[in-house]
């Protein structure tokens, strides 16, 4: 019976992460339009709300072009290590507590790992093989540049994040994200507690998730296209996707971590019953992605891209301090008002 | 000897000299319009005003004589002036019609518009109307309006051509040209005053508005018309050849060439009646385009069914040194044939002593001395038409040249011949009587060596592309469309003809005959022509130059005329 | 090696954090969310060029003919050698008029020298920029397409007239 839920919880997940993604291009190329003081997509569907589909079934029409001087084999597995990457991330990610339906207790997470944390630090770290083994597979001068930076950016910044999450570990004593989530009922969120921690890890995620302004991999002006210069068709919507994958996957982390997860204060004494709470809770959950969400694409088309060494500066001699800062922080807290 | 001062250098001068030729002598350039080195002085355009100091007034260099101790300034403030209003006396009468003009570009006014004029007109009355559009020959035609009155055409009819047919009529602005009344103005050389017309006065009917200069490319070639050999310059846009004009050159053809050479001896460059591939007779009578490796097998299996008596060669003073020579060697190495030898095309009637040869082909003395004459009792030209009436001769290679129109006698014969194999350029009588035609390149697209009447070598060059020759990468002439076109253009896709020059199918056919002839160019081959036959001794591409060299060892021998 | 230049004044480490700038501009883009749009609907709503706009080069036709000589300056001084113009003799007071005459409008850069160029008016910018072909051989414009009568240019030419 596990096995059942288990591939109808796959299939949910699924489909709720790609519906997701498309729309997350649509609100991006929305939002951006708005700030820019434009319309924005308003021609396929009802205020274009079909355009994100209309260009994932372009792209798979397209020809797909591999360069006769690529690894062909590094070139196609490239994109697949990135999109497969950035959906295993989600599988530890919980949406709820646990739910009582017919009988049985449904865990609201596709994998209830309990070293939840680590297992998303491992993988995101892989991630960066994606684009690396693009940049390289692809023999061009572009492509090569951006996989050399990603890769270089992805260490210096996965560094101070995982030094942030050690202060969230402490104080929540736990490596499973429920629990760490559990642990910040009421308004004990850990944005409040560790402010310093939580900007750290917000910075970091936008750098591992190569978001502006730390977009430097793609760096268009610079780079014609990053890493993904030579993709076309559906490797290149598989990149994209990735990349809108990872955003919400970031997302859903700096939430859970930071911002309570499905905490809502004051939700249990309006004294709903338990099937009720969860599903406000829920919603609450998923109004808190996508605030952090509208904060990544808001940012995004606010500040410019670093410089190369502003970002390896930034990196290493202010996120790094500033996240042991925090550490320092969390044990004070943890030593003075025993939390 | 005296010494004259221009632009403060001092020149020496023969007496007799005026101050235009020592100015001219030197790479000073005095402007002008009416004066040309190889006629007389006429002085009445005044444009080569010069100021001569302690003369009172300004002084038309074309007719005063340069002097000892004479200081001449071409530039000083005063002739500057003088020639401003000069121009704009010229420009008074002249329309501004440049957009429609055909000499626009290389027009003598234009230049020194630009150069000498004030750039605007004070002069607001109507211009001089004259008749446009006449036709004072069969080939010039005349813009009264544009004429300038400089008078070179008329003097170089009389001076150069020896013929008297138009002059100057009426007087002041009203002065225009007109032809003797019942005569035209026809003479062989009448197309040569459109080079020498400052003006767009005096037009080629036959190139009128076919094109601006500036988008021609030009190459120095020789003209094939007749054994002179002038130089002459190729002007081709989109690969078709629009023109041709005389280069100067003083030991040949000075300034000028005939209207023969320059009307009729490009025109089957373009022509439709061009081959287009190489031929075989297939099933009696139908002829059909084939490969060109089909066409030297069927060549090479031909040939191997006769006896080398059987076969003769004709060589053709049409055809360039290089092909000649390498034609000669094949008959020699590969057919072991003494029958070779070429058809001269004499013409007593067409002669005078100005340009125009008796002698039709361009290089009847370069076949020759390639050794195209049948050697130790092999037969000579008319001996192998007796041949072939008689049966002994079966089968006749015969290269660039018209066997069959020379005589029904010679048509009729020719069907006796077994095999009967033609390198042609056009379709031609020849053409359809043969079994196998090759697809041969014309004068104008190939690099060769043409001998002329005096024992003169010089140089053709490729102007019009053949599928063989690509523009840029064979260092031929561009146009700017040229230079910057690319494969997508419309103009790029001009006509080219599948031909060849006719050493390098004889190279094909050879080299299947296992024989080793190893030529990359034409040079190639002149290389070894200037090794083995000594008339050539010692010459090569580069020293024979732009403007050709003379064979040393040669000495001209009249032979009588055979056809 | 890069050479380092001094600010002409120093920050102040409040200013170094950069936070207040990021916070401003963060807050400009926020305002602009909701502000009012300049999105123009095209093909609905259609641009009204001013006469100094340059679209397609056309030519000028008057009384049913080619104001057109042929001369080739056009072609001369066209820099992406769009133009390819040949002359014939005609019987009229012009002696000439261009038998062929294209401009291939993959080449054509729109910059208007042959325009600037034309000694009889005869070549003009138009306002026409809707270029779209789906093979090499519809870009080629010959006169049938590059004909247009005097009338429908009268702005352009007025506005020539004034600041050429």
């Amino acid at each position: 019976m596990d096995i059942v839920f288990a591939l109808i919880k796959i299939v949910i997940a699924v489909a709720v992460l790609l519906f997701m993604v498309t729309y997350l291009v649509y609100f991006e190329r929305k939002i951006s339009a708005w700030i820019q003081d434009r319309i924005g997509p308003n021609r396929v569907g009802w205020g274009g709300l079909l355009q994100s589909p209309a260009d994932v079934l372009k792209l798979f029409f397209k020809e797909d072009i591999v360069p006769r001087a690529a690894n062909k084999f590094v070139h196609s597995l490239a994109p697949v290590i990135s999109l497969t990457i950035a959906f295993i991330t989600y599988t530890v990610i919980p949406i709820g507590n646990d739910i009582q339906l017919f009988g049985y207790n449904i865990k609201l997470v596709v994998a209830d790992v309990d070293a939840g944390i680590l297992f998303i630090l491992a993988f995101t770290s892989i991630g960066v093989y994606g684009i690396t083994l693009s940049g390289w597979g692809s023999n061009n001068k572009y492509s090569l540049l951006g996989g050399l930076r990603s890769s270089a950016q992805m260490i210096s910044y996965e560094l101070s994040m995982g030094i942030s999450v050690v202060g969230v570990l402490m104080l929540a004593g736990s490596l499973k994200i429920s629990d760490i989530i559990n642990y910040q009922s009421g308004w004990m969120w850990n944005a409040i507690l560790q402010p310093i921690g939580f900007i750290t890890f917000v910075v970091a995620a936008f750098a591992e998730t190569n978001r502006l302004p730390f977009d430097l991999p793609e760096a268009e002006p610079e780079l014609v296209g990053g890493y993904h210069t030579e993709y076309s068709s559906l490797k290149f919507a598989m990149f994209f996707l990735a990349e809108y994958a990872n955003m919400i996957v970031a997302s859903a982390l700096i939430s859970a971590l930071y911002l309570g997860g499905w905490n809502l204060p004051f939700v249990h004494d309006l004294g709903l019953n338990p099937t009720l709470t969860i599903l406000f809770q829920i919603t609450t959950y998923f109004i808190k992605i996508l605030c952090v969400l509208f904060f990544f694409i808001w940012v995004r088309w606010s500040i410019p891209r670093f410089r190369y060494d502003q970002l390896m500066s930034l990196g290493w001699k202010v996120m790094l301090p500033l996240s042991l800062i925090n550490l320092i922080w969390v044990a004070f807290l943890i030593y003075v008002f025993k939390i | 000897m005296p010494i004259v001062t221009i632009n403060d250098q001092k020149f020496e001068f023969d007496s007799g000299e005026t101050i235009i030729q020592v100015a001219e002598r030197n790479g000073i350039d005095i402007p002008h319009y009416c004066w040309h080195p190889r006629l007389s002085v006429s002085g009445n355009c005044r444009m080569c005003l010069v100021e001569v100091e302690k003369m009172p007034k300004l002084v038309i260099a074309c007719s005063t004589l340069a002097m000892d101790g004479m200081v001449v300034h071409v530039n000083s403030l005063k002739a500057i002036a003088g020639r401003e209003h000069v121009m704009e006396f010229l420009l008074i009468n002249h329309p501004l019609d440049c957009p429609i003009c055909d000499e626009a570009g290389e027009c003598k006014l234009q230049d020194y518009a630009y150069a000498h004029g004030t750039g605007e007109s004070r002069f607001i009355e109507q211009k001089n109307q004259k008749p446009k559009r006449v036709k004072l020959g069969p080939y010039v035609m005349f813009d009264a309006e544009r004429c300038i009155a400089c008078s070179l055409c008329i003097r170089f009819s009389a001076e150069i051509a020896k013929e008297d047919q138009f002059t100057f009529v009426q007087r002041g602005d009203r002065v225009t040209i007109e032809t003797f009344p019942g005569k035209e103005f026809d003479n062989p050389y009448s197309l040569n005053v459109v080079d020498i017309c400052p003006v767009g006065a005096l037009t080629n009917r036959d190139f009128r508005f076919k094109a601006r200069v500036w988008d021609m490319s030009d190459t120095k070639s020789i003209c094939p018309g007749c054994s002179r050999g002038c130089n002459i310059d190729i002007w081709v846009r989109n690969n078709e050849i629009l023109r041709l004009t005389p280069r100067f050159n003083e030991a040949v053809n000075d300034y000028w060439m005939c209207d023969h050479g320059r009307i009729n001896c490009f025109k089957f460059v373009n022509a439709d009646d061009r081959i287009d591939s190489p031929m075989i007779k297939k099933a009696g009578t139908h002829v059909s385009s084939v490969g060109w490796d089909e066409a030297i097998s069927k060549t090479v299996s031909t040939i191997k069914r006769f006896k080398s008596d059987e076969i003769a060669v004709i060589g053709s003073p049409f055809a360039i040194v290089e092909d000649n020579y390498l034609l000669a060697k094949f008959a020699r190495q590969v057919l072991h044939t003494k029958n070779i030898d070429f058809i001269k095309h004499i013409n007593p009637a067409d002669q005078d002593d100005i340009l125009i040869r008796e002698d039709k082909t361009p290089n009847s003395l370069g076949a020759k001395l390639a050794g195209i004459s049948p050697r130790n009792g092999g037969l000579n030209f008319e001996q192998i038409m007796e041949g072939i009436k008689g049966k002994k001769i079966r089968c006749l290679i015969l290269i660039e040249d018209d066997v069959a129109a020379i005589s029904q006698d010679f048509l009729d014969s020719l069907s006796n011949l077994d095999s009967f194999i033609v390198f042609a350029t056009n379709n031609n009588k020849s053409t359809e009587l043969a079994d196998i035609i090759f697809p041969s390149a014309t004068y104008a697209e190939k690099n060769g060596t043409f001998v002329n009447f005096q024992g003169r070598i010089q140089r053709i060059r490729p102007a019009v592309m053949t599928i063989d020759l690509d523009r840029s990468l064979d260092a031929m002439s561009l146009s700017r469309l040229d230079k910057f076109g690319t494969e997508f253009d419309r103009w790029g896709k001009a006509r080219k003809i599948n031909a060849r020059s006719t050493w390098r199918i004889i190279l094909q056919i050879a080299n299947s005959f296992s024989m080793k002839f190893n030529y990359e160019t034409s040079e190639d081959i002149f290389l070894e022509i200037s090794q083995t036959i000594k008339e050539f001794d010692g010459l090569d591409y580069e020293l024979i130059g732009e403007l050709g060299i003379q064979l040393k060892s040669y000495q001209l021998v009249e032979e009588p005329i055979l056809v | 090696m890069s050479v380092v230049k001094k600010r002409r004044k120093d920050l102040t480490i409040f200013q170094k954090l950069y936070i207040p700038e990021i916070v401003k501009g963060m807050l400009l883009t926020f305002k602009h969310l909701f502000g009012p749009k300049f999105t123009r609907q095209y093909p609905e709503v259609r641009y009204e060029q001013p006469d100094s706009y340059r679209g397609r080069p056309v030519l000028v036709q008057e009384n049913g003919k080619e104001r057109c000589v042929a001369c080739g300056l056009c072609s001369r001084v066209c820099p992406a050698l769009a133009i390819e113009v040949q002359a014939v003799e005609t019987e009229d007071e012009k002696e000439r008029y261009p038998n062929l005459f294209e401009i291939n409008m993959l080449r054509c850069i729109f910059c208007g020298f042959c325009e600037e160029v034309c000694p009889e008016e005869a070549i003009i910018m138009s306002k026409d920029y809707e270029l779209t072909f789906t093979k090499y051989e519809d870009a080629i414009f010959g006169k049938d397409k590059l004909l247009v009568p005097v009338e429908s240019l009268k702005g352009r030419i007025e506005f020539l007239r004034k600041y050429r």
